[in-house]
């Protein structure tokens, strides 16, 4: 199926998506990321990059009762795939194993 | 909270309008979550703000709504469009044609726009151009009413007192002075004009009042005034003198200041003075008497109807005024308005506008109309011949279902498409390159009123224009192709067509007027350039002198001067000042330009003596002589001009010589028959000296000197005769320029048109050339087989284009300059020439291609 690409913050939505769990929709996920990483993220990146990793096939997901503090309207819930779990694992995975490779004395001699 | 809690409205909307349906709900919920959480945190003004930066922010293509009709002409237009853009690409070369050809046209056309709209626009900024009439007048001079912008001194003040219905009267006069603030000091002209003037002629004041010109003490500086003579600070309230005569000073109060002048002007002015300072500078003049002319009257009417009332009440003026003058007899009056002045100016004599830009009204429209037909024929050609490289979609198109018309609106949709591309690299053009240019030169506003819409839609107008025009036939051709012959490969294109052959010749004849017309105008430039004026331009020098004691206090030091050959004084000065007077002789009365000199004048200006004498000096009787030119005599067809009698004011004078013709102005102005008369000592306005060759510089240098140290307080006057035509000169050296890069915009539209189709006419024939080569022909074979195919019609292009070129561009020119050129074939011989030339080189190239092409890559079929 060729290698799956996850952006720097898709890879943050998805995280995101799996913290939350049942209750990760855009404005919870906003705010989750807003606290987390302590910056500010609009609410508009946030969808953007949701639509995009459900047609990538990395999240699934269904539409929720109305509720009032939304003006009677439904919100959409975010769940992860198997394969996002895969996509996500993989990153993780790659990013542990380059960080491994990378000799002490190089940090060393970035200091000095 | 007292406000109630909504979404703001039209942000909303917006967000409706762009978001798709089935998105709505889910993104605009969590919108509105984040709003009624932001209204409890910051409240509801800030909620607002955030919400609407979150629409913005969400205006994104995840949420945009994608088009519905996908089955509607959208689809099909886009469709063109992809194939439009894939033809282009694929052929880079004729679309580059295609494209520049018609953006040079369009740029042109945008310069040429921009040209007269600026033309149309002197002197139009005025608040009451349509109600302020400047009075003119009409005199019948030989059986032909001349009109005339000046007017009788007493008319304005009894056009005021007599009519109710005018609202306002303003005279205007000019005179010169010496003007002086610390130690600028400068000669200037002054323009003396009644209060109304400012309420007439709505210039804009940057400081003071228009009002203060009731004042006698008061004075309006022009903008570049101001910084002349006070640098960039106010200066109402300051005092400057005015020197009038040398003798008469008067300070002046600063009461107002104008504001930089609309580029588009003509009338405008340096200093304004209440009119009846002309009391103090002109003393003599006499405002009562019908003989004096003040330069201009203009009077304010706001209803037109009364307007004809007062037109028929001028009959008593008139009679007032036929009394005491009848060499000016004035038969009829007239009205002008300041909105029509500037472009009927040329048909009025001696008023305070000018119309310059006849030239540019008659050349530049020609051009742009010329570059745009052969641009368009230029693509209509390529369009039919590399149609025929697209046979086979438009073959297919038919086949699915097309129908003619469907073809014809691709076809023109596509032309389109082009043409606006053209259009907008055009305008590039225009604005980058085209335009400064031209304006460096015509003294028009250098960049585009981005904001005047009547460009924009000139613009639109000119691109749907050759859009159209260009697109509709090659339309029409391509969409007659009968399918089942397409398939079968035997459509027949371009050279079999009559109707291309005669595009081609017409393309080709345009191109030979287009490089006439700028042959001709180099050659008229080139003459014109050379001509000789009659009389010795260099090595002359003048100096202008207030009076006679300053003329006799120079002469004295210039006659030290061993570089000085011979000097001479005069009241009037070629090229600088003359005056007009009417001659009368037995049968008839006569207007003519009037020199006054002295008895040197004639040898120190080097003006040649057909027959009899030039003037004698210190004789009383001499004073009774005048000396005429070549053209008088013609025009009075006087058989024995020597001791013919004339009387000028009752006084009698005997013709005592008569000069060859010179020019006394710069070849634009016809020559005008001249008498000379003596002038008095006391009215020596001009000193003239005849310098030993290269000591011209010396010498002037050396009567500045002697001038700054005889005469400090007053600015020197003067200069080399040469320089009196240098805006002349200027103006040749422009008009070389201009048309040299008229003439290259045509050549290469031509040769780049006739590349581009030469081109193409072989590629497509690629296939028989081929076989011939193979079957051993050989490179003159080729040549000639492809030139003769271009021959006749080459011919015919010459035949008919060149004749055409020279009948219009010599009448054009006849427009311009009262002498011109004798013009031979010679222009347009050349013209044909460079045509021919720029013909067999482009096809040359091709030849030479085919010849080395190698016949198995021709014939290969893949």
């Amino acid at each position: 199926m060729g290698r799956t690409y996850l952006g720097e913050f898709e890879e943050l939505v998805l995280l995101t998506v799996g913290i939350l769990y049942e209750d990760a929709y855009a404005v919870a996920i906003t705010k989750e990321i807003t606290k987390q990483s302590e910056r500010s993220v609009n609410v508009s990146a946030v969808h953007k990059s949701l639509y995009r990793l459900e047609k990538k096939g990395m999240l699934k997901s269904k539409l929720s009762d109305p509720e009032s503090k939304r003006g009677g309207k439904r919100k959409r819930l975010f769940t992860i795939t198997p394969f996002g779990k895969t996509a996500l694992d993989e990153s993780m995975d790659l990013r542990m194993k380059m960080r491994k490779q990378i000799p002490e004395l190089a940090f060393k001699l970035q200091i000095v | 909270m007292s406000r109630k809690v909504t979404i703001p409205r039209i942000p909303h909307a917006f967000f409706k309008w762009y978001c798709k349906q089935e998105k709505y709900e889910e993104i605009h919920g969590d919108l509105e979550e984040f709003f009624y959480e932001r209204v409890e945190v910051v409240g509801l003004a800030k909620a607002r703000l955030f919400y609407i930066w979150n629409v913005i922010r969400c205006f994104q293509p995840y949420a945009w709504k994608i088009p519905q009709s996908q089955n509607s002409n959208i689809v099909m237009f886009r469709n063109y469009f992809k194939t439009s853009y894939r033809s282009m690409i694929k052929n880079p070369l004729s679309s580059f044609i295609n494209v520049f050809g018609l953006a040079v046209a369009v740029g042109v056309c945008m310069v040429a726009y921009s040209f007269m709209d600026f033309d149309y626009s002197i002197d139009r900024f005025h608040e009451y151009k349509d109600e302020v009439y400047l009075t003119t007048f009409y005199v019948d001079r030989e059986g032909t009413e001349e009109q005339y912008g000046k007017t009788p001194a007493p008319l304005g003040e009894m056009l005021r007192q007599d009519f109710s219905s005018i609202k306002k009267v303003t005279r205007v006069h000019d005179g010169s002075a010496v003007m002086k603030h610390g130690d600028n000091v400068f000669h200037e002209s002054i323009r003396y004009v009644d209060p109304d003037f400012l309420e007439m002629f709505t210039f804009p004041l940057k400081w003071g009042s228009s009002s203060s010109l009731t004042d006698l003490n008061s004075i309006i500086l022009s903008a570049e005034a101001s910084v002349k003579y006070f640098g960039s600070e106010n200066p109402i309230g300051k005092d400057i003198k005015a020197i009038f005569n040398d003798t008469e000073i008067k300070t002046f109060k600063v009461a107002g200041v104008a504001d930089e002048f609309p580029k588009a002007h003509i009338i405008g002015f340096d200093f304004l003075v209440n009119f009846h300072n002309l009391s103090i500078s002109n003393p003599s003049f006499d405002l009562t008497d019908w003989k004096g002319m003040v330069n201009a009257t203009f009077i304010q009417v706001e209803d037109v109807a009364n307007l004809e009332v007062i037109a028929s009440g001028m009959e008593k003026y008139r009679k007032l005024q036929n009394e005491v003058e009848q060499d000016w007899a004035i038969t009829a009056f007239n009205f002008v308005t300041v909105h029509d002045l500037h472009l009927g100016s040329a048909e009025i004599r001696e008023d305070i506008s000018y119309d310059g830009s006849q030239e540019g009204r008659i050349a530049l429209p020609f051009i742009a109309v010329f570059i745009l037909a052969l641009a368009c024929f230029n693509y209509i050609n390529i369009a039919i011949v590399s149609s025929t490289k697209r046979l086979k979609e438009i073959g297919l198109r038919k086949v699915i279902g097309a129908n003619k018309r469907l073809v014809i609106v691709q076809f023109l949709a596509e032309n389109l498409f082009v043409t606006f591309l053209a259009g907008i690299l055009g305008f590039f053009l225009a604005a980058t390159v085209f335009l400064p240019w031209f304006a460096a030169f015509a003294d028009i506003a250098n960049e585009f009123n981005l904001l005047d819409g009547n460009m924009w839609l000139f613009m639109i107008g000119v691109l749907m224009f050759t859009g159209v025009v260009s697109g509709i036939y090659p339309a029409f051709y391509i969409s007659k192709f009968d399918v089942i012959k397409i398939f079968k490969g035997t459509v027949k294109f371009g050279t079999k067509n009559t109707l291309t052959k005669v595009f081609l010749s017409v393309q080709l004849m345009l191109a030979c007027v287009g490089i006439t017309f700028a042959v001709m105008f180099a050659q008229n430039s080139a003459y014109q350039a050379k001509r000789d004026w009659g009389y010795k331009q260099k090595e002359t020098l003048y100096i202008n002198v207030p009076d006679r004691s300053v003329y006799e206090q120079m002469k004295a030091a210039v006659e030290q001067n061993p570089d000085v050959t011979s000097l001479a004084g005069s009241k009037n000065h070629l090229g600088k000042t003359s005056t007009t007077t009417i001659v009368h002789l037995p049968a008839r009365q006569y207007e003519v330009r009037e020199i006054a000199v002295g008895s040197s004048y004639f040898e120190t200006m080097g003006i040649e003596l057909e027959e009899g004498r030039f003037f004698e000096e210190y004789k009383e009787s001499e004073r009774k002589s005048i000396v005429v030119n070549q053209l008088f005599v013609e025009n009075l067809a006087l058989t024995e001009p020597i001791g013919a009698q004339v009387k000028i004011d009752s006084i009698r004078y005997d013709i005592v010589g008569v000069s060859k013709n010179f020019h006394f102005n710069n070849f634009y102005y016809e020559n005008l028959p001249t008498i000379f008369t003596v002038a008095e000592q006391e009215d020596y306005r001009y000193l003239t000296m005849q310098v030993r060759k290269g000591a011209e510089q010396n010498t002037y240098e050396s009567i500045q000197t002697e001038w700054s140290q005889l005469f400090p307080e007053t600015p020197f006057q003067g200069g080399y005769q040469e320089d009196v035509w240098i805006g002349f000169y200027e103006d040749l050296g422009v008009m070389k320029k201009f048309t040299r890069a008229i003439a290259i915009v045509f050549v290469l539209l031509a040769s780049l048109g006739l590349y581009g189709l030469v081109k193409l006419n072989i590629s497509g024939r690629i296939r028989e050339f081929s076989i011939r080569k193979t079957l051993g022909a050989n490179v003159k074979n080729l040549a000639k087989n492809i030139f003769s195919q271009y021959v006749l019609l080459s011919i015919i292009a010459v035949v008919f284009g060149a004749p055409l070129g020279h009948i219009m561009i010599t009448a054009m020119i006849d427009m311009m300059f009262p002498e011109p050129r004798p013009f031979g074939f010679t222009g347009a011989a050349i013209s044909a020439i460079i045509l021919v030339f720029v013909l067999i080189l482009v096809i040359s190239t091709q030849v030479r291609k085919v010849s080395r092409a190698n016949p198995v890559e021709g014939l290969k079929v893949e």
